[in-house]
């Protein structure tokens, strides 16, 4: 496990793959752009321990916020998702 | 993998109840002994968190939306105990 | 508590389980026993309750507790506990014009901790699907209206964090003592379905 990727105020995109397994990304957010919040400390990967796997990948996880607008067409609240960085790619320029 | 418990959005459950609850823990004393027994068999390594959950989000969905909280719960459990040879038949 | 005949059937099962894993060796009666009675001896919203009155009380402990709440609450004598390594805690604080609410959209993560067993609500299908959409319509279900501009924001603990609120101080409580102020905190208030 490297150094935290990602830093307060980063712009993020969630992946759209949807893995054959479990995960804890939800399907709310898929390929959404939010603002990472904080980065909350490194944590197992549950999508390798749910599979028993003998070396769980171990990551930083992430707070990051969305605007409802962007999720829902509507409303002006936010939500913050606990993510772990392998769910998470730099957004673009264009993607504000 | 997107299942049956991955809800954040969905539309159709309905009003909240806040009512609905009386502040018991628990609702029935088997819901304390799934509990338990959950928190013992991790503690043991039987199986994991993250093992448990994906349990509870591999039981069918119609089971899944008709099962309570500690139902699902129990059927995870004894899913797991299943596939990890802990449980035959029977 | 009355039992229907599903729930007796039920409990039949859980008692044909645990005898068992009993008999299996895998687990123990006493170790089950063990189990439920310190977790509900120790897990309880007075917890949360505390830690939200030293807050309105202490300028230096809110800095702190809304800085790095694992050791914030460890001056109380509190932890979060978990699996394979202390949980995180973040508490985040209403203002005048935001209010935070705590949800679980995939499974029912909660700070067992400090607010006891969860409530049946927080649990259900209808609040961790609706909250993080509508949850201005969800607070007003709990009879909770806030006004316009008041900003939600909406905490879906998804991974190794727990959140609780911390709320507003009420007004007209300025002679109170803590422990006073520990009594007016609600478990809703914490998760942040109360104002209180």
């Amino acid at each position: 496990m490297g150094e935290a990727r990602f830093v307060a105020g980063d712009k993020v995109r969630t992946h759209t793959v949807d893995p054959p397994h479990h995960t804890r990304l939800p399907r709310y957010i898929r390929g959404q752009v939010g603002e990472v919040v904080e980065p909350e400390g490194a944590w197992p990967l549950p999508d390798d321990r749910a599979r028993d796997l003998p070396e769980s990948r171990v990551e930083t996880v992430y707070a990051v916020r969305f605007a409802a607008r962007d999720l829902w067409g509507e409303g002006t609240h936010s939500v913050t998702v606990d993510l772990w960085e392998s769910y998470l790619e730099p957004a673009g320029e264009d993607d504000t | 993998m997107s299942r049956v418990h991955d809800v954040g959005g969905q539309t159709g459950f309905g009003p909240v109840s806040p009512d609905l609850d009386d502040n018991q823990p628990f609702h029935a004393d088997w819901e304390a002994r799934v509990f338990a027994l959950n928190t013992a068999l991790r503690r043991r390594g039987v199986f994991n968190l993250d093992e448990m959950r994906d349990a509870i989000e591999r039981i069918p969905p119609e089971q899944y939306l008709a099962a309570s909280y500690y139902e699902r719960w129990l059927l995870a459990v004894e899913m797991l105990l299943r596939e990890k040879g802990l449980l035959a038949d029977g | 508590m009355s039992e229907d005949h599903a729930s007796t059937a039920i409990a039949a099962r859980v008692r044909r389980l645990e005898e068992r894993l009993v008999d299996a060796g895998v687990v123990s009666d006493a170790e089950l026993d063990t189990i439920l009675n310190r977790f509900l001896a120790k897990a309880s919203p007075l917890n949360g309750a505390r830690i939200v009155a030293r807050a309105w009380v202490d300028e230096g402990f809110r800095e702190r507790l809304l800085d790095d709440a694992n050791s914030a609450i460890k001056e109380l004598g509190l932890s979060l506990g978990g699996d394979h390594a202390e949980l995180r805690l973040r508490v985040v604080a209403n203002t005048q014009t935001l209010h935070n609410v705590i949800v679980c959209t995939l499974c029912s993560c909660y700070p067992l901790q400090l607010l006891g067993p969860s409530p049946s609500w927080y649990k259900s299908l209808a609040y961790r699907s609706r909250v993080v959409r509508v949850p201005r319509d969800v607070l007003a279900e709990f009879g909770l209206h806030l006004p316009d501009d008041v900003e939600i924001a909406v905490w879906d603990s998804s991974a190794e964090s727990r959140y609780m609120v911390l709320p507003m101080r009420p007004p007209g409580t300025e002679d109170k003592s803590e422990d006073e102020l520990a009594g007016l905190v609600t478990r809703e208030g914490l998760i942040g379905t109360a104002a209180v």
